[in-house]
């Protein structure tokens, strides 16, 4: 059984674009100039119980969208939604019973009182029970240390501190699948760590399904052993992260700093890989497959005086990015 | 049964917030009193200069003020959706409300609770009790239940109101200024309709039924026999206005575009 299926899922919104002008914005009182644009563009992907999926793409690219989709807030324009059996904007209050949600730049808890008060009215309105309570909310509140903030108002939490109990919040009534919209944006790393850390436990000790979206692909590293990868309202990547970075990040970067400045074509001439320049004039990059590191470094060092070298390899960030600026089918 | 005890956790939170601020809760209740007071003597001026109004002596249209401003206090206690656009749709609030089990406009109704304003119920009270002993009206044992229906009718035809213009939001993006006009209109709903013209008079009956607010409702009480029809009426016309806004809140729901972030 899956906990997520869509199949063919649209979302389209109808924007209204504006003319410029004062004798624009005339004849916009009469014919208003409207596009349709799709947000999400037929979609299709099914989660498993207990994965834990990160949900990639760059702005716009429709991620929020169909998050909103997926946990009911949006009724879809066509296609099919079951999640966790059920049809989220159709019977969305039994629905939302068995998710969990977190925002990151939107607050659940009440702004005014204190955490432990917002915990207690979320208690009841998803009518978890004293004993679930207890059990389940004991274990969370340790973990992730906000044991001590309980008893202060959400207001004057710092966003570390907000964003722990926010995560606490929804796991309340301990719902089989966890949305999490952005959960780390601007928080430090210690704090992402504690979130990382728990979110894994999470996972493990409740087969917990977890859809992640997220900038930053540190988390995704961490977590999650599938990404989808959306463009512009469709899915150009669906797989695993260890894939991805097969197909796209096999190569590594050498650094070189030399003493003297070098002109490019030398390089070029010397060895046959892609050089870009480096921070200043006198340091460049090859980008070489690995199995050609040694062979590239022997020539230089033997052929120029260095400063230094270095290697790296090429980083998720840096994958995506790629790919976003070259299309997926490159590697 | 769930949601009322999911009402009285939201009204003890309530109250607990409020007695958080200590000083500003004493400030607040001072000033809800004053204004309450103000209120009333304003109407005692007022209606100072009318005697006779279409043949409705001062005193009945003091009688009628009173009993509006009872159904009026709950529906701003419990119906604070004036603003419902700018800090619901707009701001995306909506989005939060819609990932809980409760129905969202209770969720709404709950969240934008102001208690306070049931002080202006009192007001009206002591403002029909003025009425009463100058009228000598005389009441019957189930007057009393007769006056709870209607002021719950009445209550729940302006909360039909509001909540409709709320949808509205649905389904436009534009800040929309009709609420506080609405305000405006509901005014008149305390004020014998048959001292407009028929025109006004039907928009207040069947269109935007404010009649039932005030007029409607008293006139029993006054015993005016002409009007008992629309008197009785009063319940009925708050549950279907009732009814019908929250069925078009539903149908807005659907529609609901989210804020984008």
């Amino acid at each position: 059984m899956y906990a997520i299926e869509v199949e063919k899922l649209r979302k389209e919104f109808k924007s209204y674009s504006s003319r410029s002008g004062l004798a624009g914005a005339f004849r916009d009182l009469f014919t208003r100039n409207y596009k349709i644009i799709r947000a999400v563009d037929d979609i299709s992907f099914t989660v498993k119980q207990g994965e834990m999926v990160g949900y990639i793409g760059e702005n716009g690219a429709g991620k929020s969208t169909t998050i909103k989709m997926l946990t009911g807030i949006l009724t879809p324009t066509s296609g099919r939604v079951v999640v966790n059996g059920m049809n989220p904007h159709k019977e969305r209050e039994r629905f939302v019973q068995t998710i969990g949600v977190v925002f990151g730049q939107r607050s659940q808890l009440w702004w005014d009182i204190a955490v432990q008060e917002s915990f207690r009215l979320l208690k009841k309105v998803y009518r978890v029970s004293d004993q679930d309570y207890n059990e389940h909310m004991d274990h969370v509140i340790e973990t992730l240390d906000i044991g001590p903030l309980l008893d202060k108002p959400v207001r004057k939490l710092s966003l570390g501190q907000r964003m722990r109990c926010e995560l606490a919040a929804a796991l309340i009534h301990n719902p089989p699948l966890l949305f999490l919209d952005e959960p780390t944006i601007g928080l430090d790393v210690l704090v992402k760590l504690k979130i990382r850390q728990f979110l894994k436990e999470i996972n493990e000790k409740y087969n917990t399904t977890i859809l992640l979206t997220t900038h930053d692909m540190t988390d995704i590293e961490a977590l999650c052993e599938r990404v989808i990868m959306l463009d512009e309202g469709k899915i150009i990547y669906d797989g695993s992260l260890q894939r991805l970075k097969q197909n796209w990040g096999e190569g590594k970067q050498i650094h070189f700093q030399f003493r003297d400045i070098v002109p490019k074509e030398e390089l070029m001439l010397l060895v046959d890989a892609t050089w870009e320049q480096g921070e200043d004039r006198y340091s460049w990059i090859a980008h070489v497959r690995a199995t050609d590191m040694a062979h590239v470094i022997g020539k230089v060092v033997s052929s120029y005086e260095l400063k230094d070298i270095h290697i790296r390899e090429v980083s998720t960030e840096e994958i995506i990015r790629n790919i976003y600026e070259e299309g997926i089918h490159h590697g | 049964m769930f949601y009322i005890s999911i009402f009285f956790q939201y009204m003890s939170q309530y109250v607990k917030t409020k007695l958080q601020y200590r000083t500003d809760l004493l400030v607040e209740f001072l000033s809800d009193l004053m204004f309450q007071g103000v209120n009333l003597i304003f109407i005692l001026v007022v209606f100072g200069h009318t005697q006779l109004l279409n043949g409705w002596t001062r005193d009945e249209i003091i009688f009628i003020y009173g009993f509006f401003l009872v159904p009026f206090s709950l529906f701003a206690a419990f119906f604070n959706i004036w603003d419902f656009n700018e800090r619901y749709i707009v701001r995306g609030e909506m989005d939060r409300v819609l990932t809980r089990p409760v129905h969202s406009l209770f969720q709404i109704v709950l969240e934008r609770m102001e208690l306070e304003s049931l002080l202006g119920g009192i007001t009206g009270l002591i403002v029909m009790g003025y009425a009463v002993s100058r009228l000598h009206l005389s009441f019957h044992w189930y007057d009393v239940i007769l006056f709870v229906l209607f002021v719950l009718g009445g209550t729940f035809v302006y909360a039909g109101i509001f909540i409709s213009l709320a949808s509205i939001s649905f389904w436009s993006d534009a800040r929309s200024s009709i609420m506080p006009m609405m305000y405006n209109i509901g005014n008149y709903g305390r004020y014998p309709v048959d001292i407009y013209n028929r025109v006004i008079r039907y928009v207040l009956t069947w269109v935007l039924p404010f009649a039932f607010v005030g007029v409607y409702p008293s006139a029993y009480f006054l015993r005016k026999t002409e009007w008992y029809t629309y008197s009785f009426l009063t319940p009925v016309m708050g549950i279907v206005c009732f009814t019908l806004s929250v069925l078009l809140w539903n149908a807005g729901v659907k529609r609901y575009r989210g804020a984008g972030n």
